[in-house]
């Protein structure tokens, strides 16, 4: 999907910048982060369609920074990035909620087929959440402040 | 065995083998020694016990034996002398002197003395100077003149007397008995001769068991009857008299001279003094015969002391021998073990080392592979490129993405090597599974002229393990047996399955016809990054792969090879996977 939202989260820079050039080129906007505290960061500043995470960095590492991410309740999907050492913690994240995982090197065009899956999970789970909010607000009109509080719907108005 | 010993062995191997055939040598003499010491010294000490004990019991009761029967004797022969004086001297004190010189009455009082059974040969009466008055007997002795003769004196002297074994007159062995009586104060006395046969009858017929006789000897050794054995009346014994005794004597007597060889010269002698005469009474035996009893009882407990000790012996060697196979069973069992967790430990090690440079190589190769994409990228948007240098750019950019490839395939396996990974356990038909390896890489194998021979056993039960971790063992090895005939033209692969010995697992075993692998680093070839094959052709990690997997699976796998001939890889799978004692996992 153009125009998705991206947030590559990485310790390795060039990495990062790279992937940023190579996501832009595909038609993404993307952000990046060098830690997990920034990731978090970044999340809780700006919408974000689908993360791409790395499970090894220093500090906070991905699946501790999965594990925050999944406090702030976002629709935002997650990808796993990962060496083959780590298929287990991939997989421990998949069980945690992220949506799949890609084994480092990987080709930018299956990071870019592996975006757009996520990127149709979240519309899809937020076109749902939309619609049972819409039903729950047709069922009892007075409920749509406690459904849509304020703060959401400016947001969506911009 | 201590650490220091351990390393000993791994450096001298044979030396450590040799050292240990001693060490069981020499716990296998210490052990029968130590046990034949400690049942061989109570077995020998009741033995002994016994047997002392036992002898003298039965020295003792021979000892009363033969006292009682000298006893016996004793009385039996002093009755009989008592007897025969005691006529003598009612006959001298109830009749005169000159009534007796009558030779009708002395005729008379003969026949009535020997009307019971001869027991005088005859008798006569001597006055005080010698002459004979009267003479009833055999012998024409009428006219003889005592006087001189060794017994008158002593007759006149004590009034009785019983003389030794003497010649006399008529040369012939016999011994006679006088006693005096007084007529008007005029001494005369009354002679008899005792019948020698009946006497001696009294002694020489005794019979004590094959070698006991019993004989009479006077005080100066002269033998007053034949004895059973050696000498005869009238000779001096060889036989030592002793000293005048109270009592019995007991003694054992060497016969130093004994002359011919088939009598034992022990002899047990005893022997005891008559009252009147002093004779000395004797009865001796052979000693061994004497104590058959003793010397039988001894053999017994000689034969069953012998029997006992060849019994312990034996049972000690057998022992110690089930025990040492035991130990030594053991020690091989170990120095498997040792060997296994060794290997397992160098895996170990490697692989985390392993893993950590695969990771580390693999995040420059991400940024690699990226900057590929971008070049790629840019090439595509810059549409007024030189042709040859869009062409070597082209040409350069999917070199890299090659070599980076290779790379990744190389850390992908180090990783997988290494990787800690939850075995899928599930049931699967090892038959069917490897049919299904042989017929994937067959196609393969036929291009190199080998052939696969199978020889699967039809009644296998079902193995619980992970197919796909197997999956991956087989086809290693059996690419590697393919390998190995890449200097022949042609070859052949056999892959048998069948039950273990033991019932716990399945044996397979993939053998190859190929060119083997040299001995010396046949005990390298399970190591991480050891490999044969041409560089950048193998990472060296296939069999490490394979050997942790069948460790972790709970099973064993071993080689053999020779060069030329071929290899061989023996697979232990249990039939249930084991709990615990996998490899050490790790992060």
């Amino acid at each position: 999907m153009i125009g998705a939202k991206i947030l590559l989260v990485d310790d390795e820079e060039i990495f990062v910048r790279n992937m940023a050039k190579l996501l832009n080129a595909r038609g993404y906007e993307v952000t990046t982060a060098l830690s997990g505290d920034a990731a978090i960061r970044a999340l809780s500043e700006q919408l974000v369609d689908v993360v791409v995470l790395d499970l090894k960095m220093p500090g906070m590492d991905g699946l501790a920074t999965l594990k925050e991410m999944q406090k702030l309740d976002l629709f935002t999907q997650v990808l796993m990035l990962t060496g083959h050492g780590s298929i287990d913690s991939a997989l421990e994240a998949m069980r945690l909620g992220a949506y799949d995982y890609l084994t480092k090197p990987c080709e930018i065009d299956e990071l870019v087929l592996k975006i757009e899956g996520a990127w149709e999970k979240k519309d899809g789970a937020e076109q749902k959440d939309m619609m049972d909010k819409i039903q729950k607000v047709v069922e009892s009109p007075k409920s749509v402040f406690e459904v849509f509080p304020r703060k959401n719907i400016e947001e969506k108005e911009k | 065995m201590t650490a220091a010993e351990t390393n000993g062995a791994d450096d001298f191997m044979p030396n450590a083998d040799y050292r240990r055939r001693e060490e069981y040598r020499k716990f296998f003499r210490r052990f029968v020694l130590l046990t034949l010491v400690s049942s061989l010294i109570p077995l020998l000490l009741v033995g002994w016990g016994i047997n002392i004990h036992y002898t003298k019991f039965a020295r003792n009761r021979m000892i009363e034996n033969l006292n009682t029967e000298i006893d016996h004797h004793r009385k039996i022969i002093e009755l009989f002398l008592e007897e025969n004086i005691s006529k003598l001297k009612l006959i001298a004190r109830t009749h005169t002197r000159d009534y007796l010189s009558r030779p009708s009455n002395l005729s008379r009082i003969f026949e009535m003395i020997n009307r019971d059974g001869a027991s005088l040969t005859d008798i006569g009466i001597i006055d005080h100077d010698g002459r004979h008055l009267a003479y009833i007997g055999p012998y024409d002795l009428l006219d003889r003149n005592y006087a001189q003769a060794f017994w008158f004196q002593q007759v006149m002297e004590k009034g009785i007397f019983i003389s030794d074994m003497f010649l006399g007159f008529r040369r012939e062995p016999h011994f006679i008995m006088a006693v005096t009586s007084l007529d008007n104060g005029d001494p005369w006395i009354l002679r008899a001769t005792i019948d020698t046969e009946a006497f001696r009858s009294l002694v020489e017929n005794v019979r004590i068991g094959k070698t006991g006789e019993v004989y009479l000897v006077n005080s100066g050794g002269i033998y007053q009857t034949t004895p059973r054995f050696h000498g005869s009346i009238m000779e001096k014994t060889r036989f030592p008299v002793a000293e005048s005794h109270a009592g019995i004597d007991f003694r054992l007597w060497e016969d130093a001279s004994a002359d011919n060889g088939n009598t034992s010269p022990r002899q047990v002698i005893c022997s005891v003094w008559l009252q009147e005469p002093r004779w000395l009474l004797v009865v001796k035996q052979e000693y061994d015969e004497a104590f058959d009893a003793v010397n039988h009882a001894n053999r017994a407990v000689l034969i069953f002391l012998h029997i006992s000790g060849l019994s312990i012996l034996i049972v000690a060697v057998l022992v110690t021998r089930h025990m040492l196979a035991m130990i030594r069973r053991r020690d091989m069992e170990t120095d498997r073990l040792n060997e296994q967790l060794m290997q397992t430990s160098k895996l170990a090690s490697i692989g985390e080392l392993s893993a950590g440079v695969a990771h580390e190589i693999n995040n420059p190769l991400a940024i690699i592979s990226t900057e590929r994409q971008i070049l790629l990228d840019c090439e595509k948007q810059t549409p007024d490129l030189p042709p040859e240098f869009r062409a070597q750019i082209n040409d350069s950019l999917s070199q890299i993405d090659v070599q980076t490839r290779r790379c990744k395939r190389i850390t992908h396996n180090l990783l997988r090597f290494s990787r800690r990974t939850t075995s899928i356990m599930e049931p699967l038909n090892l038959n069917a599974f490897v049919q299904e390896v042989v017929d994937l890489m067959e196609r393969e194998a036929n291009v190199n002229g080998v052939k696969f021979v199978t020889d699967l056993s039809k009644d296998l039960p079902t193995l619980v393990s992970d197919a796909s971790q197997l999956q991956q063992v087989f086809l290693n090895l059996i690419t590697n047996a393919v390998d190995a005939h890449n200097e022949k033209p042609y070859g052949r692969i056999d892959i048998t399955t069948q039950l273990s010995k033991d019932e716990q697992g399945v044996m397979l075993c993939i053998a190859d016809s190929g060119s083997g692998i040299p001995p010396e680093v046949l005990d390298k070839i399970f190591d991480p990054f050891f490999t044969t094959k041409p560089v950048g052709k193998g990472t060296g990690l296939g069999l490490s792969i394979c050997y942790s997997i069948i460790q972790r699976l709970g099973g064993r796998i071993s080689v053999e090879s020779s060069i030329g001939k071929g290899t061989r890889f023996d697979i232990f799978l249990p039939l249930q996977p084991v709990s615990g004692g996998e490899l050490a996992e790790k992060q």
